[in-house]
């Protein structure tokens, strides 16, 4: 696993303007990158995911797929059907890049998509929140508080990435921000919930990790054998459920 | 008619894996593209005979695996981390081979690379995974069981043969290992030139000047630790101007990443999907399969070339395999 690092925290803007704009630069001869701005916000990855939308409603020839983050949208493509195709510039990356500009242009506004809210059913019990009464005792609160705080807050997915299906959620309430632990665990059932610095997070893969472990999913957050092996994808908003042992359990067999 | 061909692994070696060109369709749900390391080897050990060039391959790491065929068998070997051997005979690479059923072949070490290739007519017979055959070590899936190969496996091809695939098995079968007279040749696709050519990255004005001459101007070595996820470099820490964090975004195989104390890493085919380091430099996508053949201590350096440039080079050698897929089908008509 690489370095996860610490992100900063998520400011919500609840403005929207209707007109945006991205500058690009090619990573590598395949992929191109959109910069949307260079802070996070609600405003600048609800452009990303309108404009995500917009392309994969306009696909150009030689498209493959898209990865969303923070600020980007990268684009990937066959560089030879792309040189093959009639697309206008003097190299592929240029070919592209225009495209890209020119399908910005034909759309004014944002389309604002009504997203369904992801309902995640967390298990709090002390038995899987092996850290709680540590991220209570930093933030001076009782664990029933950690809890409620974390289960009230609504959370947007920001990006996948680090392992498949690792969804990196913004909206995560100060208040029970907690530093990650000095040693990292060397095992981590997937389905661990954590908090690391201002963002909470699922392990969708046993791994690793330095995270303060609050909770356990009884979902899947990755499985290969779905059509869509991530339960969450960038875009998505999420809110956190609290279940019982018995009803953890209940929904494990399923 | 296509026959069922079989392998027995017989010694696993370091690290050997099926992988084809590897899986894209799952980048945004944070799936590795996995894939060869090396996809030049492995691309030319399919057209070598007659196969789609993204089959799958297996790709073993180093020399000390052997293997026993378990019938008769077509296949083609590439890259540079071992030579094939069967008793004394030397077993040219880059061209179709036939072996008769019986026939223990080893890997012997070449100290070239790092990474061989085995393509065999049809290519190698494992479940499609999230649109790949391509192995996922980390996840543990993909490829066979999700795992490197052990000794005992039992690798099948699949019998959906090329017209070509299936003149070159007729016209090679026999009782002997037995080789065509021509091969693919190599050389021209790999370059002697020491040095990987890249394309300044993102962040690139996020480092001193004396660092990026730096970079530019000295050798880096392998480490050890370095994997299908990334090679890492020793050599003169990297120093950043501007201390400014990157928010986490899109980096792909080539990507070199400054760490925080200043280390190069060259992300390989299992690289994360994102990363939050910033990048010095992207490898000319032509130069990555030399990157791949890499063993550690073995010396890097690199030299700037334009974006125009690397696109350029990677169409160049893209139209050169196409007139050299042509040619092997014309040699087989």
């Amino acid at each position: 696993m690489g370095v996860f690092k610490c992100e900063p925290m998520i400011d919500k803007q609840q403005e929207t303007t209707s007109s945006y704009s991205f500058q690009t630069y090619a990573l590598g001869e395949q992929a191109i990158t959109l910069e949307f701005g260079n802070e996070i916000s609600e405003e600048t990855a609800e452009q990303i995911n309108s404009f995500k939308e917009l392309l994969s409603e306009n696909l150009f020839p030689g498209f493959k797929t898209t990865v969303s983050a923070y600020t980007t949208l990268t684009v990937f493509y066959h560089l030879m059907e792309v040189l093959t195709s009639d697309l206008v510039g003097t190299t592929c990356f240029e070919k592209v890049s225009n495209y890209l500009h020119q399908l910005k242009k034909s759309e004014y506004q944002i389309q604002h998509t009504s997203k369904a809210v992801v309902t995640i059913p967390v298990c709090y019990d002390e038995k899987f929140g092996i850290d709680l009464r540590e991220v209570a005792q930093i933030n001076k609160l009782t664990v029933n508080e950690v809890i409620e705080i974390h289960a009230a807050a609504r959370y947007r997915v920001f990006m996948i990435g680090f392992t498949p299906g690792f969804a990196y959620l913004g909206g995560m309430d100060r208040r029970i921000a907690s530093p990650r632990k000095s040693t990292p665990r060397l095992s981590l059932p997937a389905g661990a919930v954590g908090i690391a610095g201002n963002q909470t997070g699922i392990y969708p893969l046993k791994t690793p990790g330095g995270w303060q472990i609050i909770g356990q999913t009884p979902l899947k957050m990755f499985d290969i054998h779905r059509d869509q092996p991530s339960f969450l994808n960038a875009g998505d908003e999420v809110m956190f459920k609290p279940i019982s042992m018995a009803e953890f359990n209940e929904l494990s067999c399923q | 008619m296509p026959i069922e061909m079989e392998i027995c692994i017989h010694k696993a070696g370091i690290q050997s894996t099926i992988q084809d060109l590897g899986r894209y369709a799952y980048l945004s749900q944070g799936v590795p593209i996995a894939g060869a390391m090396d996809s030049l080897s492995a691309r030319l050990a399919n057209i070598a005979i007659g196969n789609l060039e993204d089959l799958a391959t297996i790709e073993f790491t180093y020399a000390a695996a052997s293997f026993i065929t378990a019938t008769d068998l077509l296949i083609a070997y590439s890259g540079e981390g071992a030579l094939l051997i069967t008793g004394e005979l030397e077993l040219p690479a880059y061209r179709p081979l036939f072996l008769p059923k019986g026939t223990l072949i080893k890997l012997q070490n070449n100290n070239h690379g790092a990474r061989t290739y085995v393509a065999i007519a049809g290519g190698w017979d494992v479940p499609t995974v999230l649109a790949s055959k391509s192995t996922y070590l980390t996840a543990g899936f993909g490829g066979y069981q999700g795992r490197t190969l052990i000794a005992g496996d039992k690798l099948k091809n699949n019998k959906n043969w090329s017209e070509s695939t299936l003149k070159l098995f007729s016209q090679l079968k026999g009782t002997k290992p037995k080789f065509t007279k021509w091969g693919i040749l190599a050389k021209s696709f790999f370059p002697d030139d020491k040095s990987i050519r890249v394309v300044p990255g993102r962040e690139f004005s996020w480092f001193t000047s004396d660092s990026i001459l730096y970079f530019a101007s000295s050798s880096y070595k392998v480490a050890l630790n370095s994997n299908r996820m990334a090679l890492n470099l020793e050599g003169a820490a990297i120093e950043r101007s501007k201390k400014e964090e990157l928010l986490s975004t899109a980096v792909t195989p080539g990507t070199i990443q400054v760490t925080g104390n200043g280390n190069l890493v060259l992300l390989m085919a299992d690289c994360q999907t994102t990363g939050g380091y910033p990048r010095i430099a992207q490898v000319a996508a032509i130069d990555l399969p030399r990157c791949a053949q890499l063993k550690p201590s073995d010396d890097i350096t690199f030299r700037y070339i334009s974006q125009e440039n690397a696109e350029q080079l990677y169409i160049e050698q893209e139209l050169e395999i196409n007139t050299l897929k042509i040619a092997i089908n014309d040699k087989l008509q």
